[in-house]
């Protein structure tokens, strides 16, 4: 069996005349948590409900623990946890009472389940409050007590930070780091928020347009990110003369009339600002710099960033 | 299924939609013994169980309000609200958006509907056995001695009856909603079909065949031959039948109709 639980080739999903996710090969690793980042609507939910079966695949193959996926695969369910879009559940309901509901049609043997689920999310368990009476917030950590309920190997978790405040938000990141790192569960999680999943993943996947424009492990995506050194000086010909004929260094842009980038960071920074200088050109900034995650994203959906 | 029916009992718990059914049959009740009131002027009239007599109001009649709650109820309540309870317990998975949670389970979809609709049927039953009780005891409060338990037996064996017959009699209509998904839908088309029975009960051949006028043969509240009553029977059973085929009917996906909501919305990127 390949080390991934979930496996994608070419993966493909018209409506109608329309592609909304165009061949994509997605590879999420046992053990490790795989952020699928992507603006609203770029096709995540899609991938993921192809994945759970929810939706047809219009072409291409789902394979999830080693099982190629056609249509709703029976024996796969109770390995997996989710949410897709917002966690619907029973609003005459209170959340303890849900979840019995849930477990109870799963099968699930723990006797507490339901308690230990609302307890790694943070609400009370048999509290009074009715589904219908909570908050955006903690309607998302139900729907995450949902998905753990019955201990499942593999989460997959469509944007589960949606609606939460920024303390939930960092609530619900550490726990789903404790459920990666401490028990060892796999972990496909969706967002447009780059920060969060540059918070969260191991592996990182970018889709745009239902296209996957890139996808590796997040520390060769900040290998990627070029490290330059940012710097503003008053005559921009002069410098890069300079910086050619004494450092005999080509690997440089310019950014504006007083900006230059210089990507040769082996550069003696202080031997260049004093070299500048010597021949009369002032060096208003220097700055050791790194491409942000954000930065990476725009570059290759070549367009704007994201939240 | 035992699993899924104790789960359909839990997701009544505090609903709405029960205490307005409960309300509908206690509205009906007050409604008939307000009615009840009049004082009757005429000839004695009975059937050997029940009568009503000269100068005295109906409902001091034994066994007259337990008797006249029963067209009214078959006629305008019972179908409209078993049907909107029957068709709500189907609409809610997806109007709730739970149904997504219950495909991930996974659950037999065939046996969740059966499993409401056996809900449905047992609610249509208690509401009689809660209409049975308000009428009773009502008569028993008021003329006690002069109940008889043969009268007492047979209207509860119509009652029962009656709400197993409507359960079967409206299941097309829970079906035809639920399929349509909008479960309000039920309550206007059970209206419209029940209250067309008081026509067709004004011809001679149709009033026999036409499943809410077939209640009241299958219940015994008309006397029927055993032909007719086996007749009554076929004909509500057919009624179920034709649920069942509407119900699998092959209809529109979850994810077609949510490609069409998203086309429509332009929520599609």
């Amino acid at each position: 069996m390949s080390d991934f639980l979930i496996e994608t080739r070419q993966l493909t999903k018209n409506y109608g005349d329309q592609t909304v996710v165009d061949s994509v090969n997605l590879h999420v690793k046992k053990g490790r948590i795989y952020g699928l980042l992507g603006r609203n609507g770029a096709g995540k939910t899609t991938i993921m409900k192809m994945i759970l079966g929810l939706t047809p695949i219009t072409s291409g193959e789902v394979k999830v623990f080693g099982r190629n996926i056609k249509g709703r695969e029976k024996k796969v369910y109770p390995r997996i946890g989710a949410i897709i879009e917002t966690p619907g559940f029973y609003p005459n309901l209170t959340g303890s009472e849900n979840l019995e509901i849930f477990a109870k049609l799963r099968g699930t043997a723990a006797p507490n389940a339901v308690k230990r689920a609302m307890d790694v999310v943070g609400l009370p368990y048999k509290d009074k409050k009715l589904f219908g009476k909570y908050s955006m917030g903690m309607k998302q950590r139900l729907g995450i007590a949902n998905a753990i309920l019955h201990d499942p190997e593999l989460l997959i978790l469509d944007e589960p930070t949606n609606g939460l405040d920024p303390i939930g938000i960092a609530e619900v990141r550490n726990f789903i780091l404790d459920l990666s790192k401490q028990e060892g569960k796999t972990i496909l999680i969706s967002s447009h928020i780059l920060s969060e999943i540059a918070l969260l993943a191991d592996d990182i996947g970018i889709i745009d347009h239902g296209v996957l424009l890139e996808e590796s492990s997040m520390r060769e995506l900040e290998k990627k990110n070029s490290r330059y050194i940012l710097l503003q000086v008053s005559d921009i010909p002069k410098a890069s003369l300079i910086l050619e004929r004494q450092f005999h260094t080509q690997d440089y842009s310019v950014s504006d009339n007083h900006t230059l980038r210089i990507y040769d960071t082996s550069l003696n920074m202080a031997a260049v600002n004093k070299a500048l200088m010597m021949e009369d050109v002032a060096v208003i900034s220097s700055q050791l710099c790194n491409d942000t995650l954000e930065d990476y994203f725009k570059k290759i959906t070549g367009g704007e960033g994201i939240a | 299924m035992q699993k899924l029916l104790w789960a359909e009992h839990q997701k009544i718990r505090r609903s709405k939609i029960v205490w307005i059914t409960v309300f509908a049959v206690v509205l009906l009740a007050v409604m008939i013994f307000a009615g009840g009131l009049d004082v009757y002027h005429g000839p004695v009239v009975g059937d050997g169980l029940k009568y009503v007599r000269d100068n005295l109001r109906y409902i001091d009649n034994a066994g007259w309000y337990m008797d006249e709650v029963q067209p009214w109820s078959v006629m305008f309540v019972f179908p409209a609200v078993t049907a909107l309870f029957g068709s709500y317990m189907i609409c809610r998975e997806e109007d709730e958006d739970t149904i997504k949670s219950l495909r991930l389970i996974p659950i037999n979809e065939v046996k969740l509907t059966v499993a409401k609709m056996i809900v449905t049927f047992e609610l249509s039953v208690m509401l009689y056995l809660l209409l049975f009780m308000i009428t009773f005891l009502t008569e028993a409060v008021l003329h006690f001695s002069d109940l008889s338990v043969k009268l007492v037996l047979v209207t509860l064996k119509e009652y029962v009856l009656e709400g197993i017959g409507i359960f079967f009699a409206v299941s097309p209509v829970i079906a035809l909603a639920s399929r349509m998904k909008k479960y309000w839908l039920a309550l206007v088309l059970a209206e419209i079909y029940s209250i067309a029975g008081l026509f067709v009960s004004m011809t001679s051949t149709l009033k026999y065949f036409y499943p809410i006028n077939v209640v009241f043969n299958f219940s015994g509240y008309y006397k029927e031959s055993a032909v007719g009553i086996w007749g009554s029977m076929g004909i509500l059973l057919l009624c179920g039948a034709l649920s069942v085929l509407i119900l699998k009917l092959p209809g529109k996906t979850t994810d077609s109709r949510n490609t069409d909501l998203q086309q429509n919305t332009g929520l599609l990127h």
